[in-house]
């Protein structure tokens, strides 16, 4: 059995060290580091500043203003409840309940045993088959409260 | 035995609603090969399949497994000329939809595709703004500014280097024509690119894709390399090259110098205009950003002439308009018109009327910073110069219909928290005007207003709408004070007097 190698830290930093007259993008580097990390620490900040040559202030600013950027490691499974007009006028309210409820952790959580992450999102951009439940990349639409549970059953 | 071949859409929308699990069910069956395409915007049939019949398609709608029989047995198919919803178009830009397989770059050049690019190249960078100009084509992310002035302005700044962006941060709620763009007709936005590179001068090119469309950002990179491949990128010695970046969840990023700050790496914060970034944008380098429908506009008017596109619509929005259509409406989907149908006439032709068992209560047009109508004026042209008479907007044609079980206190809440929870904070009147209108609806809701609280929102939604640096400030307190305008008893039972 072959393990994937998962490039660490210093590794992807060092893909992301500007060349001149490259100039250095500090969001580029931190999606790349979640990429690599699911998360990035708020620790790697003087490190990530250090390579690209900019402040830890400046790292720390775009760190803490992006939404989709995490500074904590999210469960094995992230479950994104669209909370866009679509989903909204559609009963998504209801939903978002509904997996609260089944996995017992209220919006923004993760559980116990590091399975799931729930977290709502603004518009997924699926207004049509809408309400819409983001699990990882998969896109689930017409979701309904009662099919909330086969659902989640497929991440495991 | 013989294969059937069937055609099922592969786009994100298809694949939530069911082509995913349909594929798969399939994927070992001799009697159908399955051809992944576009789809055609007809969200509430999707899953669909189709196949080829001598006088074009026959569709089967819904479709679930054990379906397959019926379709491999020619059973009960609906020919697609005869799907009203689909009829009733004018399809140009997404002519393609539903019928191409989106990366299949020979079968966008027999349908027409490059021709818009080969025209430009036989044209002056002057003429082709000309060519612009005479289309009257605006620009279809939100601002509707004329698309010739910032080419020209752009053009007309001499610098060694000039960017194309083409902003793909979808994030009004609503609104999904781009993802369907991206995921479904790439090359189509590409050589929008490129004529706009040409015209002004440009060699390098981006896309700024959302965070939240992963699909959309893999196959526009997919698409980038087969032109490169191709030599379409560098045709005629002419370099330029093009790069999919993606943002990380900001809806304010959808404003272009917010997006260029972050193109750059930085927090995707608005500034002060002008420079505009025509003029100095990315880098400080001359700089066009439009949207991505904007740039998959362009190629057939390059193609068919701008009188062929001014042609079309009213008089002061010229063209078609991609409207999407959700919320609770029985037939959610993208359709392409000219401009000029009512909202009455988009929601019943297109729409089909309510979802079972809902009333209509208010429709919301243009995202989350968009104005909502009652039944009353739902008569209103969908065109700029109606909407803007009536301080409404048409933004980036997200259409969504709310029933009669929606608490607009509550959603009037919801558009305040949306602000205060994506202000960038550079101006005052939206970071802290957004937190103040919040907290005054949350009082009303908790049954703690009083009779000034109404006029306190007002007073508030009129400074923000005055004084607010960008579009997000300065447009939210329209859905709030639309809600109020309409439903004043919904607000008035949350006023201690």
């Amino acid at each position: 059995m072959t393990t994937r190698h998962r490039p660490g830290l210093a590794e992807t930093l060092e893909t992301c060290r500007p060349v001149p007259p490259a100039k250095p993008n500090i969001l580029k580097t931190l999606l790349a580091l979640q990429s690599a990390l699911s998360h990035v620490p708020t620790s790697a900040i003087p490190q990530i500043a250090q390579v690209l040559g900019v402040t830890d202030a400046q790292v720390a600013g775009v760190l803490s203003y992006y939404s989709d950027l995490r500074t904590q490691s999210p469960g094995r499974h992230l479950i994104r409840v669209c909370m866009g007009e679509s989903c909204t006028a559609n009963h998504g309210g209801r939903v978002l309940r509904a997996i609260q409820d089944h996995v017992r952790v209220a919006a923004g959580g993760t559980t116990p045993d590091a399975r799931f992450t729930v977290e709502q999102m603004s518009c997924a951009g699926n207004c049509a088959v809408s309400p819409t439940v983001m699990i990882d990349e998969d896109l689930c639409g017409r979701v309904t409260p009662s099919e909330v549970p086969s659902l989640l059953e497929r991440y495991r | 035995m013989k294969t059937t071949r069937c055609y099922l859409a592969n786009d994100t929308s298809s694949r939530a609603a069911g082509a995913g699990r349909l594929a798969d069910a399939w994927s070992d069956r001799p009697e159908i090969q399955l051809i992944r395409t576009s789809s055609r915007g007809a969200f509430f049939l999707e899953p669909m399949v189709e196949r080829d019949v001598p006088n074009g398609r026959e569709a089967w709608f819904n479709v679930l497994p054990n379906d397959l029989p019926r379709i491999v047995g020619g059973v009960g198919g609906t020919p697609i000329a005869e799907i009203p919803f689909l009829q009733q178009q004018a399809r140009f830009t997404f002519a393609n939809f539903g019928i191409t397989e989106p990366l299949a770059l020979d079968e966008y050049q027999t349908r027409g595709g490059l021709k818009g690019l080969a025209a430009a190249q036989s044209l002056s960078p002057e003429a082709i703004v000309e060519a612009l100009r005479i289309s009257r084509l605006r620009g279809r992310g939100g601002a509707a500014f004329p698309v010739w002035k910032k080419w020209q302005a752009a053009q007309q700044t001499g610098s060694e280097l000039k960017y194309v962006v083409a902003n793909a941060d979808e994030g009004d709620a609503g609104t999904y024509c781009d993802r369907m763009i991206m995921e479904g007709d790439p090359f189509r936005l590409i050589e929008g690119m490129m004529i706009c590179a040409r015209a002004i001068g440009a060699t390098r090119g981006y896309l700024y894709c959302r965070y939240e469309y992963p699909a959309a950002a893999r196959t526009m990179r997919f698409a980038i390399q087969k032109a490169r491949e191709a030599d379409l990128l560098d045709c005629d010695d002419y370099p330029f090259d093009l790069e999919v970046v993606t943002g990380a969840g900001s809806y304010v990023c959808g404003e272009e110098t917010a997006l260029l700050e972050s193109l750059e790496g930085r927090r995707g914060v608005v500034l002060a205009k002008p420079p505009y970034p025509a003029e100095s944008g990315l880098y400080g380098k001359p700089t066009i950003v439009s949207n991505v429908l904007t740039f998959a506009t362009i190629p057939n008017i390059l193609a068919n002439g701008g009188a062929w596109h001014a042609s079309l619509g009213t008089e002061g929005s010229r063209g078609t308009m991609a409207l999407q259509i959700g919320g609770r409406v029985k037939q959610p989907g993208l359709v392409e018109v000219p401009f000029g149908l009512t909202l009455h006439d988009v929601l019943d032709r297109f729409g089909g009327g309510m979802a079972p068992g809902s009333r209509f209560k208010a429709v919301q047009v243009g995202g989350p910073l968009g104005s909502l109508f009652p039944e009353s004026q739902l008569d209103i042209p969908i065109c700029y110069d109606a909407f803007a008479e009536v301080g409404a907007i048409l933004g980036h044609g997200g259409i969504v219909v709310y029933d009669d079980e929606t608490d607009m206190v509550e959603l009037a809440r919801h558009f305040m928290a949306f602000t205060a929870d994506e202000s960038c904070g550079k101006c005052t009147p939206c970071r802290i005007g957004s937190v103040r209108g919040r907290e005054i609806l949350e009082r009303i809701q908790a049954g703690e207003g009083t009779a000034e609280s109404l006029d306190l929102l007002k007073d508030l939604g009129e400074t923000m709408k005055a004084t607010s640096l960008c579009a997000l400030g300065g447009r939210a307190p329209y859905p709030v004070l639309t809600a109020i305008e309409h439903f004043p008893e919904e607000f008035k039972k949350g006023l201690t007097h």
